[in-house]
């Protein structure tokens, strides 16, 4: 049974092979982290050689990475972004903060471990991740979406409650959202 | 039958030029940038990716409307632009019906973003209708110049008239006011800088295309490879001299292109307004007087 759920189609290899080629990613810069990010991109580490370019938009956007820490309300502007972005989709965490807290573990305010409210695909662990550990962490993406692996957005949508239920209890309440996503697993299919 | 299968397979060929000329010009920019830069293929790659999203979110029916109008008005566009073998719309369509249907792009592609009701795309859309009325009244009075010059509006004609006088004959050397004119014309009208008003990344999230995802991108995208060919093609057939053969065609598209790049290369951007009235100082006297050196 768990060979059946790994097992891929000829199609599936395919577009899998071609699609780690082009990753757009959507940087969200609240934290610290956010300077590391020119190098990355520019003439000396020039992160375009893998096909991964910045987007502005979370419409176009393939992968969301998010750096640094998470306040409550920051939280709640990544989940809505998060939930406009078209799968399939891809949370890295960047840096300690989003891993347990990292040097704001004492704080009163902060998230401390973006996995509970978000599916989260690769950590960049590191306070903070210089560019060759991005460009590394990138690698591991394009290889595990190579590989097939890269299904965490997936979980999203099978396992919302859980989600959903950490998100209200961290915004104490139900938030608005504009995305229905038990109606759109159903509507595109997702299992 | 020949007919038939160049209808079929011209949009096929003219796309995959035009994905690697958009791929080529990523590359050539990121050298100049000192970057290695993405593969020449890449572009391909980001429409496959595009085309294969699992989800897609439509904002109602006129935005699905649209794209395919986008699409549809392009091809309209390149089937009336003769290329090397194949000219059967053009002897029907002359550079009148070209400076009609090249409007229905941008027409379509305002009425889905209308629809799809964010800030960001309305502006892009109102800069690039802004855009149009710059860049297009130069443009058409150097149509009108070249047509009135040699006594035809047949595109096919102008080539063939063009040809004859060998390389001397060219319209960018016959008439060298109205050649720079639509030449600064066709940057604007590709978007490259420094008239990129409409998709403005840092400004506006990329303007008309902010709420597209997925397939509607993939399109756009599509689109887009389609219509920088044919607007590149529309400049040599009037300007230098068309092409006879599909090598020589493809040369002069990619030195053309590669001059339009350069000027994109070392460029920031200008503001709507001083973009606009750049057209309308520079390039539309020159059109004007071009015009009146015809004349008279």
């Amino acid at each position: 049974m768990e060979e059946k759920l790994t097992q891929r189609s000829v199609w599936e290899k395919i577009s899998n092979k071609l699609s780690k080629r082009s990753l757009w990613m959507l940087h969200y810069c609240t934290g610290c982290g956010a300077i590391e990010l020119p190098p990355t991109m520019t003439a000396r580490f020039d992160m375009e050689r893998f096909g991964i370019s910045p987007m502005v938009t979370p419409r176009q956007a393939d992968i969301l990475l998010i750096t640094g820490y998470l306040s409550v309300k920051t939280l709640k502007r990544v989940v809505l972004t998060y939930e406009q972005m078209q799968a399939p989709k891809y949370v890295v965490g960047f840096g300690s903060c989003t891993i347990n807290g990292g040097m704001y573990w004492n704080s009163y305010s902060t998230m401390k471990c973006l996995d509970q409210y978000l599916p989260v695909e690769t950590y960049i662990a590191g306070c903070m991740p210089r560019p060759e550990a991005i460009i590394a962490s990138f690698n591991d993406l394009i290889a595990k979406i190579d590989r097939g692996e890269a299904n965490s957005w997936k979980d999203y949508y099978k396992n919302y409650d859980f989600y959903k239920a950490n998100q209200d209890r961290t915004f104490e309440g139900p938030i608005e959202t504009y995305n229905d996503i038990k109606a759109d697993a159903a509507m595109f299919n997702i299992k | 039958m020949n007919t038939v299968l160049w209808i079929i397979f011209l949009p096929i060929i003219i796309f995959i030029i035009g994905v690697f000329m958009l791929g080529y010009s990523r590359k050539f920019i990121a050298r100049i940038e000192r970057r290695y830069g993405p593969p020449v293929q890449q572009v391909f790659y980001d429409i496959f990716k595009l085309m294969n999203k699992k989800t897609n979110i439509s904002h109602g029916w006129m935005h699905d409307i649209s794209i395919l109008m986008l699409l549809g008005g392009t091809l309209l566009t390149l089937y009336f632009v003769p290329v090397p073998g194949f000219h059967f719309f053009a002897q029907y369509g002359d550079v009148l019906v070209i400076m009609y249907v090249l409007l229905v792009p941008a027409l379509g592609m305002a009425l889905g973003v209308g629809e799809t009701a964010n800030p960001n795309g309305s502006i892009g859309i109102s800069r690039a209708l802004m855009m149009l009325a710059g860049y297009d009244i130069p443009f058409f009075l150097t149509f009108i110049g070249m047509a009135m010059l040699n006594n035809t509006t047949s595109m096919y004609d102008l080539i063939n008239i063009q040809q004859a006088g060998g390389f001397l004959g060219w319209g960018l050397l016959t008439n060298p006011l109205l050649g720079v004119a639509a030449l600064i014309a066709l940057q604007g009208m590709l978007g490259e800088k420094p008239f990129e008003v409409m998709v403005a990344p840092h400004e506006i999230a990329t303007g008309p295309m902010t709420e597209m995802g997925g397939k509607y991108l993939g399109i756009m995208m599509i689109q887009h490879a389609i219509a920088v060919v044919v607007e590149l093609t529309i400049y040599i057939n009037l300007f230098l001299g068309g092409a006879l053969n599909w090598f020589e065609y493809i040369i002069k598209l990619f030195v053309l292109f590669t001059v339009l790049l350069s000027v994109n290369a070392v460029f920031g951007r200008f503001r709507t307004d001083d973009a606009v009235r750049f057209m309308w100082r520079i390039p539309l006297p020159m059109a004007v007087i071009g015009v009146l050196f015809i004349i008279f």
